[in-house]
């Protein structure tokens, strides 16, 4: 007989196995990586496969059709974007290709591409067609090459502030939702609004960034409109402030959470969907309605960037441990709603247990506040050097 | 022959005295300490008997650290995987019998409960395990991952949990964990 202990050892195996041989399949399936930001003057859409890449451009009045020779179907991971001018994509099979359709919200754009390594990408420039580039058709090789290199010192310059140009701080809760409270009467939507103001004034006094918050004073804003305001405003980081709760009276210290990499198998399924479901996949990416492919993409968006969040929350812990002297509780992953539709590297920082009066007091003191803000600042800053620097 | 009665009725005094005052003082100690303190948490459910009970594991919290506690319960083990997980969580709500500390508010009610044949056990609370909860992160960590744990640790059949409030899909508890998908357990949490 097996023991009821071995067996779960058994099952846990299994899964295991079955997890290690999805992650192995998963790596054999090529797939291609697609991003869309908007520039100054044009949108670039960057398209990495994970394949040596051999392709075909074709232009139409509101669309680009750039086949790709591939015999297998691959796996497409898109970031949600909001642009001026790309509208969404598409992706069909051709004979022994696959057509992506990149269809645009403005008739009679022009466009250039040129192609990088290391890895490889073809980049596509989108901008409208009225100025002086005499309509469509490819540039000449000399155009490009300007044209390649002033975009690269554009690039540069924007990483002249280390990769990050915007910062969201989300304060949790607000409005007709407190949150948690404190036996004496202190709110969590509260602090988490002052400390979050703070924080905006201390990062943008000392780092070349711009601060959002996603929302200044006491209104509600629900979960996912949080995520949306970060991705809008194409956020490089995502902190979330919020104040702890718990039924042990004697908990206490402060905690930085990361998403969790939670149904593994949920989100195979639902990727297969899309890719057998193309139609569906492209009036997702279509959506600003409330469609449930659209809600599944941005379900998705923090898997991607699950490493760097992990990293962020990392530094940010180190400073709150040291500074607020706080016992460590270290970073943990929870399936938090609010960071899991987020596309850039995300954190929740659990400032202090407001179920704990020591505690509760402490978060009413100015000094300790801005101890918080200064450890999460200084955290901020650490991240940037270390991480985000290219 | 008298004084053999004397020492007989004597002798049965005695052990009537001593079993009064085991009895008694066995409750006393019933008193402080609730639960038989001789069965520790021992973790490995005893095997099954007929018409018996089963032991289950439910998890609480404890003053002593962040994880989840075992503590064990005897159920009917003739009924069926939903009427005994259903047993289970009603346990669960009705609290800790060694002083642990219960994730869950007192108001809190078991709804509903059912498994799929995939494996996905839905558990329906009533509403007031959203109104009266404290809404802090690590609460309901706590409060979800007791119920996911107590579920899929005694029931091979339950693999997943997913939680609905008042028979229906909910965003979070308070603003933190997302409730739209079914939760794996997570025995990390649990203590050793």
């Amino acid at each position: 007989m097996v023991s009821p202990r071995k067996k779960r050892t058994l099952i846990t195996g299994a899964v295991l196995f079955f997890l290690l041989s999805f992650v192995s399949v998963s790596q054999i399936q090529p797939f291609l990586k697609l991003s869309v930001r908007d520039y100054e003057e044009f949108s670039r859409v960057v398209i990495e496969p994970s394949f040596p890449l051999s392709f075909e451009i074709d232009k139409g009045s509101s669309f680009m059709l750039v086949k790709i020779s591939i015999d297998i179907r691959p796996r497409i991971q898109r970031e949600p974007f909001d642009s001026r001018i790309i509208k969404s994509f598409g992706w069909t099979k051709g004979g022994d290709y696959y057509i992506l359709t990149i269809r645009t919200k403005i008739r009679d754009f022009s466009y250039d591409y040129f192609v990088l390594d290391n890895p490889t990408r073809l980049v596509l420039d989108f901008s409208e067609a009225d100025e002086e580039s005499g309509g469509e058709g490819r540039a000449s090789e000399r155009e490009m090459q300007s044209r390649l290199d002033s975009a690269f010192s554009r690039e540069r310059e924007e990483s002249a502030s280390q990769g990050i140009q915007t910062i969201v701080i989300d304060p949790g809760h607000g409005g007709m939702e407190p949150g948690a409270l404190g036996k004496y009467g202190t709110r969590e939507k509260d602090v988490a609004l002052a400390i979050g103001l703070k924080l905006k004034d201390v990062i943008e006094k000392n780092l070349p960034v711009r601060v959002v918050l996603t929302r200044e004073n006491d209104v509600s804003i629900s979960l996912e409109n949080r995520a949306a305001i970060a991705n809008y405003n194409k956020s490089d980081l995502f902190i979330s402030i919020h104040i702890n709760s718990s039924f042990r009276k004697d908990a206490h210290g402060s905690e930085t959470f990361f998403l969790s990499r939670e149904a593994t198998d949920d989100e195979a399924r639902r990727l297969a969907y899309m890719e057998n479901n193309p139609a569906e996949f492209e009036e997702g990416i279509v959506g600003d309605s409330e469609d449930e492919i659209t809600m599944i993409l941005w379900d998705m968006a923090q898997s991607a960037y699950l490493k760097e969040s992990s990293l962020l929350a990392e530094t940010i812990q180190e400073e709150l441990n040291h500074l607020l002297r706080t016992r460590n509780r270290g970073i943990k992953q929870a399936p938090f709603k609010v960071l899991s539709g987020v596309a850039c590297p995300a954190v929740l920082v659990e400032v202090a247990f407001i179920s704990n009066p020591e505690e509760e007091r402490k978060l009413n003191t100015e000094w300790f506040k801005n101890n918080v803000v200064e450890a999460i600042y200084r955290g901020l800053e650490n991240y940037i050097e270390r991480y985000a620097q290219r | 022959m008298g004084r053999m009665r004397v020492a007989t009725l004597g002798f049965l005094f005695v052990v009537l005295v001593i079993l009064v005052a085991v009895f008694f003082l066995s409750g006393i100690k019933e008193k402080v300490i609730p639960a038989a303190p001789a069965s520790p948490p021992e973790v490995e459910p005893l095997p099954m008997q007929p018409g018996q009970t089963r032991s289950v594991v439910l998890f609480f919290l404890s003053e002593e650290d962040t994880l989840l506690h075992p503590e064990k319960r005897e159920i009917p083990a003739d009924l069926s995987v939903v009427r005994q997980a259903k047993q289970t969580i009603e346990e669960l709500i009705k609290g800790s019998q060694k002083g642990y500390i219960s994730p869950f508010p007192p108001e809190a009610k078991l709804r509903e409960l059912y498994v799929t044949e995939e494996g996905v056990a839905y558990v329906d609370f009533s509403k007031d395990i959203v109104e009266k909860h404290l809404s802090g992160s690590s609460a309901e960590i706590s409060t979800i991952f007791s119920v996911v744990n107590s579920l899929a640790y005694n029931f091979d059949d339950i693999e997943k949990v997913f939680i609905l409030i008042e028979g229906r899909e909910r965003e979070t508890l308070g603003g933190h964990i997302n409730l739209s998908r079914p939760f794996l357990p997570l025995y990390d949490l649990i203590a050793q």
